[in-house]
């Protein structure tokens, strides 16, 4: 019998899409779609060498070697053991250190893998009780600022080079007689440095201590201080939470305790819980975060109303019940003219208030004290505080803010300035003036990595060192104690922090961990035997700070000056970069190249508007047009390329910022979103041309957003090398996901949606390959618990040597990740739903990929994996075409031999990596060459590595009598919300089993008959059906093929088709 | 009508055809002989820093493999000794000997700050191909089946070819190499037989179950 079997059609307008031209059908999305490799990619341009030149060079290359063969000798190459074995160390063998990275109000505890003395590799610390082993994109990425080829090398004053006795000496003078002492340091939770911080304070009266972050929190901790009193500090409670509401807040996604929170958050996500209900999230918030596109319920909302929301939500809660302290603040509070979906709002309270005691309020950190204490109040109100949330006694000390050093200078009291970290001179509030502060100082000192606008205003530059070669200590945000464990003397002769602070103190440079080991007797133990256990595991157990009652206290805010009704016009929201932080990793290629979750660009940041409002200022959503006539001219045709709107943004004061504009669906109207820390320079080349720097229009009392500003398109384009275009979704059921009520009604809903409810019996031409192995490797991706944070694609990267290809290179599509995230909108396109689906090599039994490679350069292992094997790789891509996933990457260029501006220069030009990048690449894979394919191996060494071990553990007996000892791969590793599981599928009791097995477990195009190794997990959500969005939740899925309008309605097609004719859930054995 | 051709173009065609016969056997021949690891890498033989003897030490002094190749059962690379343990003895030993100079350079006077020990690799796998040592000595493979007899050898030279082909013949068949496994590091012990290796060889496999990868992801990563 004869099959014909079509793929389903794609709809006009598609239900879920990538981008407004997808949605739109533009004619040029068309054109790219029908490619099979993105155009471009393989256009060898800018060479001006054409096929008979090649033929020339070929020939005469061919003519040389003949004459270089008699000089043909067997390279040497060499074993050079150690003089003296170096303890612990043995070649060839990972050794793992605990350590922690030190986070503006916390700590990520860390493992890191050492081979020969080199740090190659972070992964989370499973062991820690607050992150769980869970990691987020920038630690991951923390690795290659410590090998970066630009940090900053020597001691210099006044820009020339100096002496190390000069430094020394006047560390020397500086500790005798010092006055008018003033230090600016980043945030951190060490103990150390308090503790020298105290010894300092006592030895220089007077002396300033101030701690400046951009995205710091002191405007959070000035809330909490005015609600709950000083040193306190709060910790949800999520397991107990069953409603959420995040206002402008993105909980999950703050780097120094999102990570922990995570475990918490999705601890209560999962819809299959057996003894707790499926949590319910509400974010209000302009743009899209990975939090925001969570929600069961999200409502746009300008930052800048943001207090005007918190205000009438307040009323709300407070008019149910008889707080007073609620009703005080609520008086004092402005009001804003504004309206929001009244339906909206009183479901969302009434939910919060049926939730006494169990929901929590988050607050954005960033939003006005005002609006974060009237969140507090409200927390106390539901009877949340003591419940959901709890308090911790912090050991916090006060220290000055950036306001207060610069009247200190201003005033003429300070006359050494340390600056030791940050970046003060890029990141400080526009109205201080910080560059001019700075030149008022007679003598100042600024430790950094980078040599960068700071250092050009200091007097001495002091290269500073990574945290991974110094020694030190943090507090996790929990408060549990951990010790920075250096991982490599410094590179480049880095000084840390506290060896000045010591030595200003007066004591001796400090050597090795002694400092530390002081602070740690001090507050914990003395026993050696203790410290070597915190060193061993990466904390001290059971050192968090302990619990504190909350009373709420909060006095009605109405004395304070940032309490002001907000106004009207459109805002500028400055954001967390996703990429580089505040601009702290700016130079760090892996997170220039990933791309941000919501717009998916690289290498830039983009002023993020809605579609409305775009088309209200005139900007055009991204067009498919020549970046320049001359390209054209040259017949170059670069049609790929996205090219956006370049928008002037003024502020109130005059200050203006020109940004590549970029519509994004489901932001807020009236609404400008600009991440910060880009647009600088003179540092590096890599720092150049990248990006808008927002700054200059922050000021002090605008830290979240700025109102008022004026907006117009200026002229000319601007090329963003964005990699959402690259891929498409087709209308096909790739991403699934439905309500906790549907699923309770129907359970195998996902795995009966679409086409899968047509499937014949399997009829296959090729023959299965024989999966013979005992171990058969398989995974599984919970989309109900990916927030799109990035930490597997930095980790997939760092773990596989996964090269950069730079954003010339990207706008080409020949972008290089292993694992990406792709990113839909569901909806209409000014309030559309999000959905994120991480995608990585699917490892197909019946794989298209090796069906058509003529060199059988991909094959099939026993244990199920698809292989690649380079040396036989002779770049056709033919397996590229064939992959309906489009996962198969292709080295376009040797991007590991050349730096990324020269690429396309002659086989005689400059090649060659940095030492001290190779230095940071994992020995145990293989560093790809030009003209090979690569693509996710599963990370086939750390599968190899346990099987070995297991090999020789066994020795000479049964291997099967020794299980396969236990390992993660780098994406699993990496995320913090267990949204990744692998391991063997052959063992009925291993987690992937388990949740292949779960009623939520699809495979994507399961039509295709190419079974697919990896299975994801239907996304469910929870809406509260009395809100006025309800029926709208839940529903982002391919379109239905039989024409059906709602996208739910499968009932009709389980009902018409006998179950017997569905395929059965796929067994790995020979069919 | 003359003829067109001389006469000896008759014996032309002939010719030819040995003459294109012997000239493409023995090209085919040298290059199935010459180009391949079993004639370019066999015998290679580099002079090292330090002129160390094998047989002196294993068979003189009854050395074992391990007492300077410490990690060969835990790591995947055998380990070249540090000087540290070259100096061991040779602190008491031969401690004037000036065919051990570059050692004492090395060592320094126990600082072990000296330049150090440059020793020319015989046996060099590629960059692609990730062998480990551990998994194949605890497993019953001698270091014998891979770098022949370096317990004679006074200079140590490559013995096997060390191709892919080499590799895989062991991976398909491995009954032809493995060893009780206290015989591994006795790099004199022969089975008696050929048969006798076998029947060994393939009651070690069934009992230990070895089953060698034969696909690329087994040494290629």
């Amino acid at each position: 019998m004869k099959r014909v079997f079509h793929h389903p059609q794609r709809p006009k307008r598609p239900r879920i899409w990538r981008s407004l031209a997808e949605l739109e059908n533009s004619p040029g999305f068309e054109t790219v779609l029908q490619r099979e490799f993105p155009r471009g990619a393989d256009v060898y341009e800018d060479s001006g060498l054409t096929k008979r030149d090649f033929m020339k060079l070929l020939g005469a290359s061919m003519a040389l070697a003949g004459i270089g063969v008699t000089g043909c000798r067997r390279p040497e190459a060499y074993l050079v053991p150690f003089n003296k074995g170096v303890e612990w160390t043995i070649p060839g063998k990972f050794l793992f250190y605990a350590t922690a990275m030190p986070l503006r109000q916390g700590a990520m505890p860390l493992i890191v893998s050492t081979v020969d003395g080199r740090p190659t590799k972070i992964e989370g610390n499973p062991l820690h009780p607050f992150s769980n082993g869970g990691t987020d994109a920038f630690a991951q990425a923390s690795i290659l600022d410590l090998y970066d080829p630009n940090r900053s090398k020597a001691i210099k004053e006044n820009g020339v080079e100096a002496r190390p006795e000069a430094w020394d000496n006047l560390l020397k003078s500086l500790s005798t007689s010092a006055e008018g002492m003033a230090f600016l340091v980043e945030r951190k939770n060490s103990p150390t440095r308090d503790r020298l911080r105290e010894e300092l304070e006592g030895k220089f009266p007077g002396m300033i201590w101030c701690e400046y972050e951009p995205l710091g929190t002191s405007l959070a901790q000035e809330a909490i201080s005015a609600s709950f009193g000083q040193g306190v500090r709060l910790l949800p409670n999520f397991e107990r939470a069953d409603v959420i509401l995040a206002l402008d807040s993105e909980f999950l996604n703050q780097s120094d305790k999102g990570v922990g929170f995570a475990h918490g958050f999705f601890g209560r996500r999962g819809p299959d819980q057996k003894d707790a209900a499926m949590n319910r999230l509400y974010v209000v918030e302009n743009h899209y975060t990975g939090t925001g596109g969570l929600a069961d319920h999200r409502y746009r909302c300008k930052a800048s109303l943001i207090g005007e929301f918190t205000r009438q939500l307040a009323s709300h809660v407070s008019a149910s019940g008889d707080d007073s302290a609620l009703a005080s603040i609520l008086e004092a509070c402005p009001k804003t003219a504004a309206t929001f979906d009244e339906a909206w709002l009183s479901a969302c309270a009434d939910d919060l208030l049926a939730n006494r005691g169990r929901s929590i309020v988050f607050v954005g950190e960033q939003q006005p004290v005002w609006v974060q204490i009237l969140g507090h109040a409200i927390n106390h109100a539901l009877g949340n505080s003591g419940a959901t949330i709890m308090g911790l006694a912090a050991d916090e000390k006060p220290s000055a803010s950036l306001g207060d050093l610069a009247a200190a200078i201003e005033g003429g009291s300070v006359k050494t300035l340390f600056v030791l970290g940050g970046n003060p001179a890029y990141n400080a509030p526009s109205d201080l003036n910080f560059s001019d502060l700075v030149r008022k100082v007679s003598q100042s000192v600024r430790l950094g990595l980078f040599e960068d606008e700071t250092s050009k205003l200091c007097r001495w530059h002091v290269p500073a060192a990574h945290y991974l070669e110094a020694w030190s200590d943090v507090r996790a945000y929990d408060g549990t104690y951990s010790v920075v464990q250096p991982m490599i003397l410094p590179l480049w002769n880095g000084v840390s922090e506290l060896e000045i602070l010591a030595q200003l103190a007066g004591r001796p440079k400090p050597q090795g961990p002694a400092l530390i080991q002081e602070t740690f007797a001090q507050a914990f133990d003395t026993d050696p035997e203790r410290w070597n256990a915190v060193l061993r595991v990466g904390f001290a157990p059971g050192s968090e700070w302990p619990a504190a009652t909350l009373s709420f206290s909060g006095s009605p805010p109405g004395a304070r000056d940032d309490v002001k009704p907000m106004a009207e016009g459109i805002e500028l929201v400055f954001l967390q970069s996703t990429s580089v932080d505040d601009g702290r990793y700016a130079n760090n290629s892996w997170l220039q190249e990933t791309p941000d979750l919501e717009s998916k660009v690289t290498w830039d940041n983009v002023a993020l508007v809605s579609p409305a409002t775009a088309e209200k200022l005139g900007i055009r959503a991204n067009n498919f047009g020549p970046i320049y006539q001359v390209a054209e001219q040259m017949g170059n045709n670069i049609d790929f390329d996205v090219v956006a709107d370049l928008i002037e943004i003024k502020s109130p004061a005059g200050a203006s910022v020109v940004a590549a504009a970029y519509v994004a669906p489901g932001h807020a109207d009236d609404s400008i979103s600009l991440a910060l820390g880009y647009g600088r320079s003179g540092v590096s080349a890599l720092f150049e041309g990248v990006g808008f720097n927002a700054y200059p229009l922050r000021s002090s009392d605008a830290q979240r957003f700025l109102t008022g500003v004026q907006v117009k398109v200026t002229k000319g384009g601007y090329p963003l090398a964005q990699t959402q275009e690259h891929r498409s979704m087709e209308g096909r059921d790739l991403f699934r996901e439905g309500t906790l009520e549907r699923y309770q009604h129907d359970p195998k809903f996902a795995q009966t949606m679409g086409m899968d409810s047509h499937i014949p019996p399997n009829i296959s031409l090729y023959s299965h390959p024989q999966l013979t192995g005992r171990e058969q490797w398989g995974m599984t991706v919970d989309l109900n618990s990916c927030f799109g944070c990035n930490a597997c694609v930095v980790a997939c990267q760092a773990e596989n040597n996964v090269p950069v290809v730079g954003k010339e290179q990207v706008r080409r599509n020949r972008d290089m990740s292993w694992i990406r995230i792709d990113r839909y909108f569901a909806g209409e396109p000014n309030d559309p739903e999000m959905l994120t689906q991480t995608m990585l090599c699917q490892h197909c039994e019946n794989a298209p990929c090796e069906t058509v490679c003529p060199v059988n350069a991909t094959v099939h292992s026993d244990d199920g994996l698809n292989l690649m094997a380079y040396n036989r790789c002779i770049g056709t891509r033919y397996c590229s075409n064939n992959c309906p996933w489009k996962v198969r990457r292709f080295n376009y260029f040797d991007y590991n031999q050349r730096p990324l501006d020269h690429l396309y220069a002659g086989p005689l030009a400059r090649k060659g990596m940095a030492d001290s990048l190779k230095m940071a690449k994992n020995p145990n894979v293989t560093v790809r060459m030009r003209g090979v394919m690569e693509k996710c191996t599963f990370c086939i060494q750390r599968i190899e590595e346990a099987k070995i071990a297991r090999l020789v553990e066994a020795g000479p007996r049964n291997k099967n009598d020794v299980p396969v000892r236990e390992f993660k791969t780098a994406c699993q590793q990496a995320c913090p919300s267990d949204s990744l599981v692998f391991g063997n599928i052959r063992e009925a009791q291993s987690p992937v089993s388990q949740t292949r097995q779960s009623d939520r477990a699809y495979v994507m195009l399961k039509y295709l008959n190419t079974q697919p190794r990896v299975s994801y997990l239907a996304r469910i959500k929870n809406p509260n059906s009395k809100m006025p969005d309800a029926s709208r939740v839940g529903m982002a899925n391919g379109a239905p093929h039989h024409g059906a309008e709602e996208p739910g309605v499968d009932e009709h097609e389980a009902k018409e088709h006998d179950p017997g004719d569905r395929h059965e859930p796929e067994e790995p054995t020979p069919h | 009508m003359a003829n067109f051709f001389p006469k000896w173009t008759n014996q032309l065609p002939w010719k030819l055809t040995v003459c294109v016969a012997v000239l493409g056997t023995a090209i085919t021949g040298g290059i199935t002989y010459y180009f391949t690891p079993k004639y370019t890498r066999v015998g290679y033989e580099p002079t090292q820093p330090v002129p160390f003897q094998h047989d002196l030490h294993v068979q003189q002094l009854g050395m074992d493999c391990r007492y300077c190749h410490s990690f060969v059962e835990i790591a995947s690379h055998s380990n070249v000794p540090t000087v540290q343990t070259c100096m061991g003895c040779h602190q008491q030993v031969q401690a004037q000997s000036p065919k051990l100079d570059a050692v004492r350079a090395a060592w320094n006077g126990g600082k072990g700050d000296g330049p150090a020990v440059n020793w020319v690799k015989v046996h060099r796998v590629p960059d692609y191909a990730y062998f480990n040592h551990a998994v194949h000595v605890n497993r019953g493979v001698s270091c014998y089946s891979c770098h022949g007899p370096v317990n004679d050898m006074r200079v140590v030279f490559q013995h096997e070819s060390q191709s892919m082909k080499w590799c895989l013949d062991c991976h398909r068949a491995p009954e032809n190499h493995l060893r009780p496994p206290d015989q591994v590091f006795n790099l004199a012990w022969k089975p008696a037989s050929s048969q006798e290796q076998h029947q060994i060889g393939t009651k070690f496999k069934e009992e230990w179950e070895v089953n060698p990868p034969v696909t690329c992801g087994g040494c290629h990563r």
